[in-house]
């Protein structure tokens, strides 16, 4: 694909071993608007900021945190137009598995095939790494689950992750905070507190994104107005 | 007819050149291929609240009953069912396919699925198969614009109609919906009127038969009634037992159920690797 000149890898290995491109690609993540998800042990949460570049945005049309199948909702740090090609390749791939085997694909299986995705770009002709990390949360028959997946196509189950801006603020704040037997509104609460570490400015329900998955295996944005009660609750 | 030098371009429409041909075959003693029947009875009627769609549930393999119980009545998406009539495969793989398709359309939208969306999805497969998709189909749903009821021929032509009937047994349903159909039903005249259109194309057409399937779409809500009507049952004991015949001595009498429960244990030991 493309012109002949460019139909070479760009992603070349560096006399010390790196893929350059693949460290890049983690700095555009690292400079992106933070995110975090934690496991807990009857659900999973993700969280995000959700900056708007101006208050003339239309806040209400934007939205960070998508689903993937009814069971299985995604969040990105990075490059926003480079998720929604990951969010609709995923889609479709969930879409087919479920066609074939007439099962709701388990989380694993998506990310590998997300993280195989991710890694042909590492590895093809003139294209270039995605500049998006995804935290992918789940609820299937092995129940809660959270995974990591990184510009190079790696990922990891975690119990608590961040990905951002704010990443070793929060991963720290992350690690006293967590316990195994985390219930799902505690681990919101936590998220909240997270994000409102490194937050600069007011927090509220309209400026971030919060995603719940619960026992009831139905992935959910919550409103607005959700977002405010439990704000208020952490006060 | 003066002789051109150059050919001219076919014009398009019916080409006769091969019909000298087929009647020379025909003359030496050719069979032409004839058309099967597609074995069932199909049927959707709007009513006040939205629309009622039914089917009978025999799968035919020429004159054998393949299955006395199938389901005709397809998903397509919450708010959208089919029925199909024609070769099972291709009705169930088209709908499988279009439901699979609309999924993702609902993902990237974030909207509700419109029953045009379905219709124009399937008829242009259909169309893109010039027929070999032997699936006839009646599509019904309920969405923001109001409520819908389609038919889809296998050449991929549709109808819009307030009331409609597919199959082998399409005349014996349509008799009765033509003579008693009005508009503003109720949902238990409708119901009513579709298992009478489905139990006319049972009895009076040999391709359709067994059960009745009926499957309500109202504005939010649907309602999947599987053998609505069982007016088919089979008997498999007499009622009278059996008696042997005087000269037997009965020595002793074991019942063994023909179906066994199963007993499921909590939290046993996995199977051994």
């Amino acid at each position: 694909m493309g012109d002949s000149q460019y139909s070479f890898s760009l992603t070349t290995f560096s006399p010390s071993g790196k893929l350059v491109q693949i460290e890049h690609a983690l700095t555009a993540v690292g400079s992106g608007q933070t995110s975090l998800g934690i496991k807990a042990s009857n659900g999973v949460v993700i969280a995000t900021e959700k900056k708007l570049p101006s208050i003339l945005v239309d806040e209400a049309s934007v939205q960070k945190i998508q689903i993937l199948t009814p069971n299985i909702g995604v969040v990105y740090s990075g490059m926003g137009p480079d998720s929604r090609v990951l969010v609709r390749k995923s889609r479709k791939q969930a879409e087919q598995y479920h066609r074939l085997y007439k099962e709701p694909i388990p989380v694993t299986q998506l990310v590998r095939e997300t993280a195989a995705v991710m890694q042909e770009f590492t590895q093809s002709g003139g294209v270039r790494p995605f500049g998006v990390s995804l935290l992918v949360a789940g609820y299937d028959d092995k129940g809660p689950q959270l995974y990591q997946v990184d510009p190079s196509g790696s990922y990891f189950s975690w119990k608590a992750s961040a990905m951002g801006k704010n990443v070793s603020n929060a991963k720290t704040f992350l690690e006293k905070r967590y316990t195994d037997d985390m219930e799902l509104d505690d681990a919101v609460h936590t998220a909240i507190l997270t994000l409102k570490e490194g937050f600069e400015g007011q927090i509220s329900g309209k400026n971030i994104e919060i995603g719940i998955i619960s026992a009831d295996k139905k992935f959910r944005v919550l409103t607005p107005s959700e977002i405010e009660d439990y704000l208020q609750e952490v006060e | 007819m003066t002789k051109e030098a150059i050919d001219m371009p076919q014009k398009g429409g019916f080409s006769f050149d091969l019909c000298k041909r087929n009647d020379m075959l025909l003359q030496n003693g050719l069979k032409m291929p004839s058309f099967l029947k597609t074995g069932t009875t199909i049927v959707g009627l709007i009513f006040q609240d939205g629309v009622i769609l039914g089917a009978d549930t025999r799968a035919t393999e020429g004159p054998i009953v393949a299955d006395k119980n199938c389901e005709k009545i397809h998903y397509i998406a919450p708010n959208i069912y089919c029925c199909g009539a024609g070769t099972a495969a291709d009705t169930e793989a088209v709908t499988d396919m279009i439901s699979s398709q609309l999924t993702l359309h609902r993902y990237h939208t974030g909207r509700e699925s419109r029953v045009v969306t379905a219709l124009s999805l399937l008829k242009s497969h259909l169309f893109n198969y010039q027929g070999h998709v032997s699936a006839a189909l009646v599509l019904g749903g309920v969405d923001v614009t109001g409520p819908h009821l389609h038919t889809i021929y296998p050449h991929g032509s549709t109808d819009t109609l307030p009331y409609a009937t597919m199959g082998s047994g399409s005349l014996a349903a349509m008799a009765i919906f033509e003579s008693k159909y009005r508009e503003g039903l109720s949902r238990e005249e409708g119901v009513a009127l579709v298992a009478e259109a489905i139990r006319s194309g049972i009895f009076n057409d040999l391709g359709s038969g067994s059960n009745v399937d009926i499957c309500v779409i109202t504005k939010g809500q649907k309602e999947y009634l599987r053998n609505h009507m069982t007016p088919n049952p089979r008997t498999y004991v007499s009622e009278k037992g059996y008696s042997f015949s005087k000269k037997t001595e009965l020595l002793s009498t074991k019942i063994t159920p023909l179906r066994e429960t199963v007993v499921v244990i909590e939290g046993g030991d996995a199977m051994e690797e």
